[in-house]
């Protein structure tokens, strides 16, 4: 199963969800990967705490792989080389936790040539061979990325795939997703021009909420009754808004929770940051967990 | 001088087992050359072969340039209608001339790889198997893997293949050497799924040289995979239905095809046996068979129980 | 007991390749296409005499070189139905072997240039030639191809060296690169870069090239090409008249029953020298065709037990004579 993880604009939290669903995913004992398309900035090294790589390699790049200077792009990983004590050894029942890391210093592709796309088809078609989920972070907004893996896909029809598309609680996030993946090319466009049959590829796409401060959050026990009708209004309205541009509650896979450490610094949330340390709310850890079960569930997954 | 081949071995992408007629299809590499099937005592085939231009330098040990023109001999194989390979190879020789020589005059010699100036074979043959060859970090030269790698590609982005493998499980590479001299043969696991051999066979080489290697391949693959699933089955870290339910794609799909030898020339079978003797390939297979039946047989006693209990109340 | 030894065979795990009787030169006399067709007959009766001299040349050459003279020389004529159709084979054919006669020529085989595409009948079932030699095709490498890559490869395309690269940067905000020559692999000093289109296609219908069509034409007379083991088009007798449509004659047919065998160890084409380009273009093909080993190594044998020594490398088996 081939993941692709994108959102509609940067700062939505996808690197950092993306990486901590495939966390959870091999701790629920599938072997993972987690490929680092974000070609502008390539920093999901320093979300795995694998600081060798934490904006990339300089060598072996999945940059380099799709522009032929490699034969094959470097695989870290994550269980050996994770500078995180807490991620330093393979939890028993685990799968594989593998990053391919993105090219230091590499930026967006500027052109897409059917000698990329050939690599790109390489490589996909040979991960799948080995791992029960491979999540491949496309970045935010149209790119020439988002359209190499249309691309791509296209080529391996025999290949399951989806599409998760992360956005922030608000009004403008919610209209801007939508237009991500409806608009004038946006994801359904594009990959119909490629071949993607419309209606297929909608299936393919589910929407993740992400920062949610939910009206009834703990969070919010110091609020004045004022904010709080205020904030639950403006919730009610939000969704109203997603309901309209078909970022609603069905298209919608999961939703993660703000979280402080999360805001702060980006990095996967272990058990122990939940129970032993209490940095992050066990509302994250299950968030993360029931995405990663979703994912692969079909059932969640059934035609909108 | 010598030959250098390197195998790759990785599960069909099918859900099941293809038929022999879709095995023709899918290893139909080549207009108007037929696939060769053999039947007995397991499914075998074998795609026509195909050639790959190189102009490279070749591995040594001891870091020294040398380069070869020539071409790469590549097949693709499909055994019991479950396990895909890529495979190459080339035998390395002198070469005449101290240059290049036309396309040409190499394409009339398919699968040789002629070096330009001074080698050693030993130097090219530790280069190739040595310890620090598999990853290979430094430097381009001749990349055999790569190749097999793309052969076995070929098989598995078949449209015939509904690409719904059983399990997910990892290729294994196997790069071999093998050398006229006093027969012996050095098999190493290296890191994860790199292997290497050495080969020393009596006579000249032969295309059963390639064979031989391809099946130990095969079964060094199959002894792996296994043992993966083994892994994950975690026997006695997890309830016993839960455990043989990740045991069932090794009883589906993996347990009948082991079959060692089975395509080997007669004067290369003291290669397997050898082997066999150490480290004992059927040996460790036939143990995690066991395993695997007593688990399954454990489980059933155990649902048997149960349903006389509930029976009983 | 004794050790009983057994011996056990799969006729579907054996490859067999079938031979093909071998004469010792071919030679081409002509080729007709629809501009010489049209140009009428004189254009036909002037090729033949320039061809006429060169062939009784060829046959004394050859005569000289086999032991005891007996040198086995066929002749044969390609007519193109493949890129554009004129006349009728009853039409066209008499007024051919005519104007051959007229020179004291005889055409021993004919041939339609289709065939070396695809050709389908009764007998043989469909082949496609072109396809056959296409899988056979093996780049020539630029020095540092380590196999690492797949060969570079422009869709169609075919050719002796590497291409200029591409300028333009792979990268948002990288670098673009200055212009780089092309260059040839095999080069002395300086390039001859040659590169040959093989074939277009305007929606699911590919055209062939040429130069292809003629390297697939060369391979055939030299005997060097099989499907599933046999020998593709066979030379067949024509029973009755000529036939008043192309797709009614065989792919090759043999005119004169005595001739020798229309495949033969070396070729020869006589040519106008406005086909030089042309013929370029199929050395550089024929240059990177690898024939089957087992079918290079039956030739080898055949024409060492009758004391001919060939060319090691096929295109060296292969001569014109541009007048």
């Amino acid at each position: 199963m081939l993941v692709f993880a994108i959102s509609d604009k940067g700062g939505t939290g996808r690197s950092v969800t993306g990486t901590n669903i495939v966390y959870r995913h091999a701790l629920q004992g599938n072997d993972v990967c987690y490929l680092d398309f974000d070609f502008g900035s390539p920093t999901a090294g320093a979300i795995f705490s694998v600081s060798a790589v934490a904006r990339g390699t300089r060598e072996n790049g999945l940059h380099h792989y799709l522009r032929g200077e490699c034969p094959q792009p470097r695989r870290v990983d994550v269980w050996a080389e994770s500078d995180r004590e807490g991620l330093r050894t393979r939890p028993p029942g685990a799968g594989r936790l593998v990053l391919l890391p993105g090219s230091e210093g590499g930026g967006e592709l500027s052109a897409l040539t059917d000698e990329v796309v050939g690599r790109c088809v390489q490589l996909l078609g040979r991960l799948d061979e080995e791992f029960d989920l491979c999540m491949i972070d496309v970045s935010a907004g149209r790119s020439f990325t988002a359209e190499l893996v249309l691309a791509a896909t296209v080529r391996m029809p025999a290949i399951p795939f989806r599409w998760l598309v992360f956005h922030r609680w608000t009004r403008q996030h919610i209209i801007a997703a939508d237009g991500l993946v409806t608009g004038a090319d946006g994801l359904l466009d594009v990959g119909t021009r490629f071949g993607h049959d419309t209606d297929d590829l909608r299936d393919r796409i589910r929407f993740v909420r992400t920062a949610v401060l939910e009206p009834d959050a703990a969070e919010l026990v110091g609020l004045r009754d004022e904010q709080r009708a205020w904030l639950s209004a403006c919730d009610s309205e939000l969704r109203e808004l997603a309901g309209r541009h078909g970022v609603g509650r069905t298209a919608m896979l999961g939703k993660i929770p703000l979280d402080p450490v999360l805001q702060w610094r980006e990095q996967l949330i272990t058990d122990e940051d939940v129970l032993a340390s209490k940095i992050a709310n066990a509302e994250t850890a299950t968030a993360f967990e029931d995405l990663a079960k979703k994912i692969v569930d079909d059932s969640a997954w059934e035609g909108l | 001088m010598l030959v250098m081949g390197e195998v790759h071995t990785g599960l069909l992408q099918n859900s099941g087992e293809i038929s022999e007629s879709t095995c023709r299809q899918v290893l139909g590499l080549m207009a108007g050359e037929t696939v060769r099937v053999s039947r007995r005592p397991i499914v075998h085939a074998l795609s026509p072969e195909r050639l790959t231009g190189v102009d490279c330098a070749l591995p040594t040990a001891s870091r020294s340039r040398v380069r070869g023109v020539g071409t790469v001999v590549s097949r693709c194989a499909v055994t019991g209608g479950r396990v895909a390979q890529g495979s190459s190879y080339v035998r390395v020789v002198r070469s005449d001339a101290d240059r290049r020589l036309p396309w040409s005059h190499y394409l009339a010699r398919p699968g040789v790889v002629e070096v330009l100036g001074k080698a050693k074979a030993a130097d090219l043959a530790e280069g190739f198997t040595g310890d620090s060859a598999p990853g290979r970090p430094d430097g381009a030269c001749l990349d055999l893997g790569a190749v097999s790698g793309r052969f076995l590609d070929l098989v598995q982005q078949s449209t015939l293949l509904d690409r719904r493998a059983p399990f997910k499980i990892p290729r294994t590479s196997l790069r071999w050497v093998a050398e006229t001299g006093e027969p012996s043969i050095r098999f190493t696991l290296h890191a994860e799924q790199e292997r290497t051999l050495r080969l020393t066979h009596p006579g000249p080489f032969t295309t059963a040289v390639v064979d031989l290697c391809e099946d130990l391949a095969t079964h060094d693959w199959l002894l792996t995979s296994l043992l993966v699933i083994v892994e994950r089955a975690r026997i006695g870290g997890t309830p016993g239905a839960q455990a043989v339910a990740r045991l069932a794609p090794a009883i589906d799909h993996l347990m009948h095809l082991w079959m060692p030898a089975a395509r080997v020339e007669e004067w290369l079978t003291p290669f397997w046996e050898s082997l066999e003797r150490r480290p004992g390939f059927t040996r460790q297979w036939r143990s995690l068979v066991d395993r695997v039946r007593d688990q399954v047989a454990m489980n059933t006693l155990a649902l048997l129980n149960a349903t006389a209990d509930a029976g009983r109340r | 007991m004794t050790p009983v030894h057994a011996t056990f065979g799969e006729v579907a795990a054996e490859r067999r390749i079938a031979s093909v009787p071998l004469s010792h030169v071919s030679v081409e006399l002509g080729h007709l296409y629809m501009e010489d067709y049209e140009a009428g007959p004189d254009r036909l009766r002037e090729q033949f005499r320039r061809v006429a001299p060169w062939l009784a040349t060829v046959r004394s050459l050859w005569q000289e070189r086999v032991p005891g003279g007996r040198a086995r020389v066929s002749t044969c004529f390609l007519v193109d139905d493949y890129f554009s159709r004129f006349s009728t084979p009853a039409e066209l054919v008499p007024m051919v072997l005519e104007a051959a006669a007229e020179h004291d020529l005889s055409i021993d085989y004919l041939a339609r240039e289709s065939a070396c595409a695809q050709f389908e009948d009764a007998q043989s079932g469909g082949v496609e030639l072109a396809r056959l030699v296409e899988d056979r095709l093996v780049d020539d490498p630029p020095p540092e191809t380590d196999g690492s890559r797949p060969p570079v490869k422009e869709t169609g395309w075919l050719c002796n060296g590497s291409r200029s690269p591409r300028t333009a940067p792979m990268q948002a905000m990288g670098k673009t690169r200055p212009w780089e020559p092309p260059a040839q692999n095999a080069k002395r000093g300086h390039s001859i870069f040659v590169d040959v289109e093989l074939w277009d296609e305007k929606g699911p219908r590919r055209t062939w090239s040429c130069p292809f069509l003629a390297a697939v034409w060369q391979l055939l007379r030299l005997g060097l090409l099989r499907s599933d083991g046999q020998v593709p088009l066979p030379p067949v007798a024509l029973d009755g008249g000529w036939p008043r449509d192309w797709d009614g004659l065989p792919a090759v047919v043999r005119l004169n029953p005595q001739a020798a065998p229309f495949s033969a160890y070396t070729t020869l084409s006589v040519l106008s020298p406005r086909f030089l380009p042309v013929e370029l273009a199929v050395r550089t093909i024929l240059s990177q065709v690898a024939v089957d080993d087992e079918v290079l190594r039956q030739v080898a044998t055949r024409s060492e037990s009758e004391g001919v020594r060939l060319e090691e490398e096929l295109v060296d088996r292969i001569s014109y004579v541009f007048v």
